[in-house]
């Protein structure tokens, strides 16, 4: 499965090119079907198109509140995400590393992590607001609580399949508890911890555009939801086509990243 | 426990020397396991073997006999049930820098590049010495093994035999007085292992013999080949020493040449009837 999305993914010389184009040419063909079939309520891709050209013509403007050009609501996402992300991965692999490494933190911090991880995010977001009086805060809340899962369960999982035989390297040779942990256990752990982080970004991306159709006021969110108010279903396609793309970029990235940290594949 | 001090090993290897020192002293050690809902399990029983300074000891039996388990209460990796093990004078309470190992799956971290391996090891264990004399030491070990032109690659792109060599460079690194071999060249296809055997020796007397080697093994020629004494092992559960066997041969051993030996025929004619004597030819 794994080794199937990595080949979606990263597209390998002109052949892989050549399949994302085509790849492409099939999702406008079923795109163009619906317009067809809505008799243009949906609107095509060339109507569509007009629209986003016109939003990327101008991207950064600011004329007040409600009011702002694509990149200024994409680059408002974009921090609260890595914020969210952040507070999340900082709270996840430290618990991992716990839950991982001692049978106790395991039996004591799994139950909770099973009953959280499944709650939505939009379920969180009136206890966000309640503790932040804040939507801004309270939509970086529920990102932080919603994405630390993978990123937890995956660190979790690394460190407890550590090997005997590298737990014995560090034993024979007599290894201070810091360089067990830096020279053994993190390195080890490392490719899941990336994994997890991989995930999480991709929950993070996910939450980001129902928690600022909440909070309002700025983000990509809040620009499809005002986008949906002012009926202009073209800015809403173009909003979902950013949204994807950004989604395959933070995945891409991990994926860099997972290559560049895993042993055993260099 | 010192009663067998003075002792010359035999005679036909006048060449080695007088030991006088004990080594390694295993008291009357059981290993119990408690394993989930089968109660106990006890790998070996009473074990008594007494090892001096400088010899080279192998310990042979069939697989899960728990000959293993006997080498890591040496190492102090697993802790006796009873009875206790001393080395170089003092209880084993757990694993020490006065003690190498040399693991089967040669246990090499593989972020680690070769040089590092070593180097963790070195500096792990010898946390004194300046930095400068921590990779002279590195640098030593491994170009013993003819891999310092390697230093830079990581395990996973090193043959077997390579791998075994990083690993026992690194044991050696840390200069142990006894050196702990578990299985070691099991792995290795017949040629590799034949120059590994090699590879040891000349470690061996490069540091004056002076390095107590235990080795555990299941390949009776690799036994007679490097050691001085075999322990043969009863089948476990509960395994007990069945006999220790003196290998007769004088050092240094030419591989070729001691095959045709009537002493070598017979310790492994002896061994060979010691590991299998529950079978004979009609039951195959």
């Amino acid at each position: 499965m794994k080794k199937i999305l990595s080949k979606i993914y990263s597209p390998s010389g002109v052949g892989g090119i050549l399949y994302f184009l085509g790849s492409m040419l099939i999702l406008l063909g079923i795109w163009q079907l619906v317009t067809f079939i809505t008799k243009s309520e949906i609107p095509g891709p060339v109507a569509t198109w007009t629209v986003f050209s016109e939003m990327l013509a101008e991207p950064f403007y600011d004329y007040g509140p409600n009011d702002k050009g694509i990149g200024l609501q994409l680059w408002y996402s974009l921090r609260r995400v890595f914020l969210g992300f952040a507070l999340g991965s900082l709270i996840a692999i430290p618990a991992g590393l716990l839950m991982g490494s001692s049978k106790i933190g395991m039996k004591l911090l799994n139950p909770i992590v099973q009953i959280l991880r499944p709650v939505s995010p939009l379920a969180w977001f009136p206890l966000g607001l309640l503790a932040f009086k804040a939507s801004d805060q309270a939509t970086i809340f529920i990102i932080t609580i919603t994405s630390l899962w993978p990123t937890l369960i995956n660190t979790a999982f690394g460190v407890s399949s550590l090997p005997a035989d590298h737990k014995n390297v560090g034993k024979a040779f007599g290894f201070s508890r810091w360089k067990y942990i830096t020279k053994i256990l993190l390195p080890f752990a490392l490719p899941h911890i990336i994994t997890g982080l991989r995930l999480s970004i991709g929950i993070a991306w996910v939450v980001i555009v129902a928690g600022e159709m909440l909070s309002g006021g700025v983000g990509i969110g809040f620009f499809v939801w005002d986008s949906w108010n002012g009926l202009s279903l073209e800015k809403i396609l173009s909003a979902i086509l950013i949204i994807g793309t950004v989604g395959l970029l933070f995945d891409k990235i991990f994926n860099v990243l997972q290559k560049a940290f895993s042993y055993e594949s260099k | 426990m010192k009663a067998n001090n003075e002792l010359l090993i035999d005679d036909s290897s006048s060449f080695h020397k007088i030991i006088t020192e004990t080594s390694i002293e295993v008291k009357d050690v059981t290993v119990s396991f408690k394993s989930k809902g089968k109660g106990t399990f006890t790998a070996v029983k009473d074990i008594d073997l007494t090892i001096k300074k400088g010899e080279i000891v192998s310990i042979i039996g069939h697989s899960g006999c728990g000959k293993s388990t006997l080498m890591n209460t040496i190492s102090g990796m697993v802790a006796p049930s009873s009875g206790e093990v001393i080395a170089n004078g003092k209880t084993v309470k757990g694993p020490g820098p006065d003690r190498g190992i040399v693991f089967q799956n040669y246990s090499l971290l593989p972020w680690l590049t070769v040089y590092k391996n070593v180097f963790e090891a070195v500096d792990s264990v010898l946390p004194h010495l300046s930095k400068a004399e921590k990779i002279e030491l590195v640098e030593k070990n491994l170009n013993m093994v003819n891999l310092w032109s390697h230093k830079d690659k990581l395990p996973s792109q090193l043959s077997g035999g390579m791998k075994q060599r990083v690993a026992i460079a690194r044991a050696f690194a840390i200069n142990p007085s006894i050196l702990l071999l578990d299985e070691p060249f099991g792995a290795l296809d017949a040629l590799t292992k034949g120059s590994m055997h090699i590879e040891l020796l000349k470690l061996w007397n490069l540091d004056n013999r002076n390095k107590t080697i235990v080795m555990v093994t299941h390949d009776i020629e690799e036994a007679i080949f490097l050691s001085d004494r075999v322990v043969v092992m009863n089948n476990g559960p509960a395994a007990t020493i069945k006999e220790i066997v003196d290998i007769p041969l004088a050092r240094p051993r030419n591989k070729k040449d001691i095959i045709h030996l009537p002493q070598y025929i017979e310790v492994h004619d002896r061994l060979l009837n010691l590991l299998f004597d529950k079978f004979s030819i009609e039951d195959l």
